[in-house]
C-alpha cells in the first residue's frame, strides 16, 4: 500500500514537472521603469612577439627582445536605462584592467555611450547624448563611416565608443515599391575638450543620411560637411538576391583631404587630395548552411605598398638601438598617424566562412577568417570557435595567424600570432 | 452485367468523392485559420524553450507586433545575453539588430536567430494566405488536410501540409517539406487557450525535426491582443527602440 502512495506520488510530481515545463505568463516580463545590465569578461591572451621588430620596439619601448607574452584582460560593461513621458536617459560604460609581462593598463570607466532621448511618437526622436552611429553595410569595412569611430576589422562586432553629438532622426512608411524613408540630422561639435579624437577645432561637424527601402533595396545616401574633418558624401546599398544570397556596397568620396608620408630617411610631406573608397561583398548561406562573407575594400587615401615599404623602412632605422632621439621621437609621432590604421593599404580582401551548430552541435558555433593586403600579398588567418550553451554565458577561443612577405604589413605587427580565449557573463 | 454495375457504381463513388472535394474551399479555410490564429494587427508575448536529448533546456522570451499582412517586428526581452535584441519582418525582407553592432542585418527565412529547431521564418510568422497558395483540401472526417505551396522561392519551406480541425478551423500539425521533397519540421498546435477578445488558439507549437533528431523546440503564447501600432513601428530606424511600444 505504501509502495502504491510513493508511486502515485511520484508519477503525479512527475506530472506536475511536466505541466510546470510549459507554463508561461507574460505579466513576468511587464516593463519596469528602470532597467540594469551588463557584462563582465575575462580574456586571456598569448602572442607569439617579433621582438626584433619596429612595432615591438615602439609598444614596448626600453623593453629587451622577447618571444612571446601573456595578457590577461578583465573587462566591466555595466548600462542603465530609465523612461518616462517619451523621454528616455540611457549609458553605457566600460571600465577594465590588462596586465602582460610587461605592461599594466587600467581603464577606470569610459562613458562608451549615454544621453537622453525625446521620442515622439515612433516617427520622429531627438537625441542628444554621446552616441555610437554606425554607417554602411559593410561587414569588415565601413568606408561610410563619417561620424563614428573605425571598426576592428579583426573584430567587427566589437563595442565601440560614441561621440558627442546632437541628432534627429525621423521615419516614414510607404505603401508601394519604396516602403520606407528614413533622415537622420546630426551636429557633432569639437573644440580642445569634445570630440578632440574627431577633430581639435572649433567645428559644429553637419552630418546627415537618408535612408529609402526601394524595390526591397536598403539604400542610404550619407554627407559629411567640412568642419574638422574634410567634406565627405556617399552611398550604400544592401539586397536579398534569394533567401541565401545578400549583396552589399558602399562608396565614399573625400574632397580636399590632408594626406601625410614619411620617405625612408624621415622626411614628412603632406598634400590635399580628393579620394574615393569603395567596398563590395556578399553573404551567402550555402546548402549546408555554412554562411560566407567576402568583401573587397579599396580605400583611395590608403597607402601603396611603395609607401608602407618606406615608412617600414624609416621605423626600423628610427627605433633601431643607438638611433638619435629625435629620429625616435618622430617615430613615435608617425606609428599615430595614418599609418597606425588597422589597414593602412589600399585593396584588401576579406573572407569569413562560419557555420552554426556544426555536427549538430547546438549553440556552437566555428569560423575560419581570411584576410590579405593585396598590395603586398601579406595576410592574417583567424580560426575561432565559440559557444552559447550555458545561459548568459558566452565562450569563445580563436587564434590569429600573420603572414606574407618580409616588411609587408602583416608581417611587420608586434606578434606573428597570437591564441586567445575569454568568457563574457551577461547579467 | 455485374462488373458493368461494380464499374458504374465504383465511378459514381469517385465522382461523388471528388466532388465533396472540389466542394472544400480551401482558399477559404487558410484565410480562416490565419484570422483563428491572430488578428491581422496585433501583439503578444512568446517564450521559447529549445530542448537539447539531455533534457537542457534553453529559453528565450519575445515581444512582438504585426500589422496587416506582412509587417512584423519582434524584441527578445530574456535571456540578458540576447535582451535588446530585436528583428524586423516586412515581407520577404527580415533584418537582425544586435545592440552591440548597432545597426540592422539581413538575414535570411532559413536561418534561426535563438538555435534550435524553429526558424526565423517560424519566428517572424506572416499570415499562410500571404506565401503559400493552396492546392488541394481534402476532407478527413473531423479534420481538413491542406496542401499549401509556396508563392515564390523566398518562402522559407517549399510545401506544406495542414491538417486543419474542422470544429475550431485551426491547425493541429504543419509538416513542412523542402522543394527536394524533404521533410523539414512538423509543427505541433496544442492547448487551446481563451486569450479575450474573442481570441481562441493554441497557445503551445512544439516543433521537431528529423535534420536535429532528438531536439525539440517549444513555442509558448501569452498576452496576445488586437493592437494597432503605426506603419513607422515596421522601419529599421524602430529597430532599437521597440522597448517604448512595451506598457
Amino acid at each position: 500500500m505504501k509502495a502504491c502512495a510513493v508511486a502515485m506520488l511520484w508519477i503525479l510530481s512527475g506530472m506536475a514537472a511536466q505541466a510546470e515545463e510549459f507554463v508561461f505568463n507574460a505579466s513576468e516580463f511587464e516593463k519596469k521603469p528602470y532597467e540594469f545590465g551588463g557584462y563582465l569578461e575575462q580574456k586571456f591572451e598569448t602572442l607569439s612577439l617579433r621582438g626584433d621588430s619596429s612595432a615591438y620596439r615602439i609598444a614596448y619601448p626600453g623593453e629587451a627582445p622577447r618571444d612571446w607574452l601573456n595578457r590577461t584582460t578583465t573587462t566591466l560593461e555595466l548600462s542603465g536605462k530609465t523612461s518616462w513621458w517619451g523621454f528616455t536617459a540611457d549609458a553605457r560604460a566600460q571600465a577594465s584592467y590588462a596586465a602582460d609581462t610587461l605592461l599594466e593598463r587600467v581603464s577606470y570607466g569610459a562613458l562608451m555611450d549615454g544621453g537622453l532621448r525625446w521620442s515622439a511618437g515612433p516617427a520622429l526622436t531627438v537625441d542628444l547624448g554621446k552616441r555610437v552611429q554606425r554607417w554602411g553595410k559593410g561587414y569588415a569595412w565601413n568606408p561610410v563611416g563619417f561620424v563614428e569611430r573605425p571598426k576592428d576589422p579583426v573584430d567587427p562586432t566589437a563595442s565601440r565608443e560614441g561621440f558627442v553629438m546632437a541628432g534627429v532622426e525621423w521615419n516614414r512608411s510607404f505603401a508601394g515599391p519604396v516602403s520606407a524613408l528614413g533622415l537622420t540630422g546630426l551636429v557633432v561639435p569639437t573644440n580642445d575638450n569634445l570630440n578632440n579624437d574627431f577633430g581639435k577645432q572649433q567645428n559644429p561637424n553637419p552630418a546627415a543620411k537618408l535612408y529609402l527601402l526601394a524595390w526591397d533595396t536598403d539604400v542610404d545616401l550619407m554627407w559629411r560637411g567640412e568642419g574638422a574633418r574634410p567634406q565627405s558624401f556617399g552611398a550604400d546599398f544592401s539586397r536579398n538576391l534569394s533567401p541565401a544570397l545578400e549583396v552589399h556596397g558602399e562608396w565614399a568620396h573625400t574632397l580636399d583631404a590632408t594626406r601625410t608620408t614619411v620617405s625612408e630617411s624621415g622626411v614628412s610631406s603632406s598634400k590635399q587630395l580628393d579620394y574615393s573608397a569603395y567596398l563590395i561583398g556578399l553573404r551567402y548561406l550555402t546548402l549546408g548552411e555554412i554562411t560566407l562573407i567576402g568583401e573587397y575594400y579599396h580605400n583611395g587615401g590608403g597607402y601603396t605598398a611603395d609607401e608602407l615599404d618606406d615608412y617600414y623602412a624609416f621605423m626600423d632605422r628610427a627605433t633601431v638601438q643607438g638611433a638619435s632621439a629625435s629620429l625616435s621621437s618622430k617615430a613615435r609621432t608617425v606609428a599615430q598617424s595614418g599609418y597606425a590604421k588597422a589597414n593602412p593599404g589600399q585593396d584588401y580582401l576579406y573572407l569569413k566562412a562560419s557555420k552554426a551548430e556544426p555536427f549538430g552541435w547546438l549553440y556552437g558555433s566555428v569560423a575560419l577568417t581570411t584576410m590579405a593586403n593585396i598590395g603586398d600579398g601579406s595576410w592574417q588567418i583567424q580560426p575561432e570557435v565559440s559557444y552559447t550553451g550555458f545561459s548568459n554565458l558566452e565562450l569563445r577561443s580563436r587564434a590569429i595567424l600573420l603572414g606574407g612577405p618580409e616588411n609587408a604589413e602583416f608581417t611587420t605587427k608586434t606578434s606573428n600570432w597570437r591564441l586567445e580565449a575569454y568568457a563574457r557573463w551577461f547579467f | 452485367m455485374k462488373k458493368l454495375i461494380a464499374l458504374s457504381l465504383a465511378a459514381v463513388a469517385l465522382f461523388a468523392t471528388s466532388l465533396s472535394q472540389s466542394a472544400i474551399d480551401g482558399v477559404a479555410i487558410l484565410q480562416k485559420v490565419d484570422r483563428n490564429l491572430e488578428p491581422e494587427s496585433y501583439e503578444m508575448y512568446r517564450k521559447l524553450i529549445n530542448i537539447e536529448p539531455d533534457g537542457t533546456k534553453k529559453e528565450f522570451v519575445l515581444f512582438s507586433v504585426k500589422k496587416g499582412k506582412d509587417n512584423v517586428a519582434a524584441l527578445f526581452l530574456a535571456p540578458a545575453s540576447d535582451k535588446g535584441r530585436s528583428t524586423l519582418r516586412q515581407g520577404d525582407n527580415m533584418w537582425l539588430y544586435v545592440p552591440s553592432v548597432g545597426k540592422p542585418m539581413r538575414i535570411t527565412s532559413q536561418q534561426s536567430i535563438t538555435g534550435g529547431v524553429f526558424s526565423n521564418a517560424d519566428i517572424l510568422r506572416i499570415d499562410y494566405t500571404e506565401e503559400y497558395t493552396v492546392t488541394r483540401a481534402e476532407d478527413q472526417g473531423d479534420t481538413y488536410l491542406l496542401t499549401l505551396k509556396a508563392k515564390t522561392v523566398e518562402v522559407a519551406y517549399d510545401q506544406l501540409k495542414m491538417v486543419v480541425d474542422k470544429k475550431t478551423v485551426l491547425p493541429l500539425e504543419i509538416e513542412a517539406y523542402a522543394s527536394s521533397g524533404m521533410l523539414i519540421k512538423t509543427l505541433r498546435f496544442k492547448d487551446i487557450k481563451d486569450f479575450g477578445g474573442g481570441i481562441k488558439r493554441p497557445a503551445t507549437v512544439e516543433t521537431d525535426s528529423p535534420l536535429y533528431k532528438g531536439y525539440k523546440s517549444v513555442m509558448l503564447y501569452s498576452g496576445l491582443k488586437k493592437r494597432v501600432v503605426s506603419d513607422e513601428v515596421f522601419t529599421q530606424g524602430f529597430m532599437s527602440r521597440l522597448e517604448e511600444l512595451r506598457k
